[in-house]
């Protein structure tokens, strides 16, 4: 870990569900779960704005300060509200800081090629986060491409550069970006001509015509 | 060009109702940035196209416009002055069913300003109540 691992006060939730969860919540705080390591599952909740701030910033391993003592705890899973962004539940497994972990890791692009710079041609970035294979304190926040280096017209994730101590376990030959040439004809007024009186072909009509015969 | 399904199994279908929210096509996957449904509504493929053609003119070639949704629910209506009675009318348009939650375009290979900018114009050709919406955290 680039950052000394923040730590998180937590409290106990003695009443538990989805009522009591919408409680918490009312109260600037999130549900989450501690579990993992053959001990039992603590439900505890995290300060919203301090959780919520770290995990934007790419941090997935915290200490977690509960009142039995302070585990070291990594960010297994999000649960997302009804409009799927808003985090409403947090999953956290504790971890030593030597255990070896998978986790999807932010990809933080810079610049662009040249040739991007052309009328029609688009740099689409194709994944926006890798999982990377490492240990509990070698996890990167981000990872920092820089596409003014990219060769050809494309950057695949073995060609990435990765901080030392991780593996991508995402394949090797997975596009991270690419340049995309934009047609002509994918423009408004081209592609704005009348749909021809074309109707979809149905798949049971024949069917009814030969029940009709019989 | 109108979207509409190539194949189909049957030529008409019931209305049916729109409740819940989106659970389903709920985040941006493709862009970077989309514009997010809050409303329900059958969004028409007219409404769609009209969206796409605004943000790519808005773009002017930058930039890559994701449509999210596809309208592959047929719609009938009867024509005017048609009297009731005598079957299902054919299929007057076709519409995409909306939930709120639901991604309905997604742009990449822009600036967040341009990209808000390109939204904001979809957005006027919907509907429905949409807002912005990035990417989600990833763990």
């Amino acid at each position: 870990m680039s950052h000394e691992t923040p730590t998180l006060e937590a409290h106990l939730r003695d009443r538990l569900g989805s009522r009591y969860a919408k409680r918490v919540r009312a109260t600037g705080r999130i549900p989450a779960v501690i579990y993992g390591h053959g001990q039992d599952p603590v439900s505890v909740s995290l300060d919203a704005k301090e959780a919520l701030h770290f995990l934007h910033q790419g941090i997935h391993v915290f200490q977690v300060a509960t009142p039995s003592g302070q585990e070291t705890c990594l960010v297994k899973d999000l649960q997302f509200g009804h409009l799927g962004d808003n985090v409403i539940h947090i999953d956290l497994a504790r971890v030593d800081l030597d255990e070896e972990v998978e986790v999807l890791v932010h990809l933080q692009f810079a610049g662009a090629p040249a040739a991007a710079a052309k009328s029609g041609v688009v740099l689409t970035h194709v994944l926006n986060e890798i999982s990377v294979r490492c240990k509990v304190r070698d996890i990167p926040e981000s990872i920092r491409v820089d596409l003014t280096k990219m060769p050809g017209d494309a950057l695949h994730v073995g060609e990435l550069p990765l901080p030392a101590g991780c593996v991508a376990a995402t394949a090797k030959e997975a596009l991270v970006a690419h340049l995309e040439f934009v047609s002509e004809t994918a423009e408004g007024e081209a592609a704005e001509a009348p749909a021809a009186t074309a109707t979809p072909e149905v798949l049971t009509a024949r069917k009814e015509k030969e029940g009709e015969g019989a | 060009m109108v979207m509409m399904p190539k194949r189909i199994r049957f030529r008409k279908q019931q209305r049916g109702r729109l409740r819940g929210n989106a659970t389903r096509g709920n985040y941006v996957s493709f862009g970077e940035f989309g514009l997010q449904a809050l409303e329900h509504h059958w969004l028409s493929a007219r409404q769609i196209d009209a969206g796409r053609i605004a943000a790519q003119h808005y773009l002017r070639r930058q930039g890559k416009v994701f449509i999210r949704v596809f309208p592959d629910k047929p719609i009938s209506k009867k024509p005017l002055e048609q009297r009731m009675g005598k079957g299902k009318a054919e299929t007057a348009f076709w519409a995409a069913r909306i939930k709120p939650g639901t991604v309905l375009f997604e742009i990449a290979g822009v600036p967040e300003d341009i990209a808000r900018a390109a939204m904001a114009r979809i957005a006027h050709k919907m509907p429905i109540r949409c807002r912005f919406v990035g990417r989600r955290i990833a763990v």
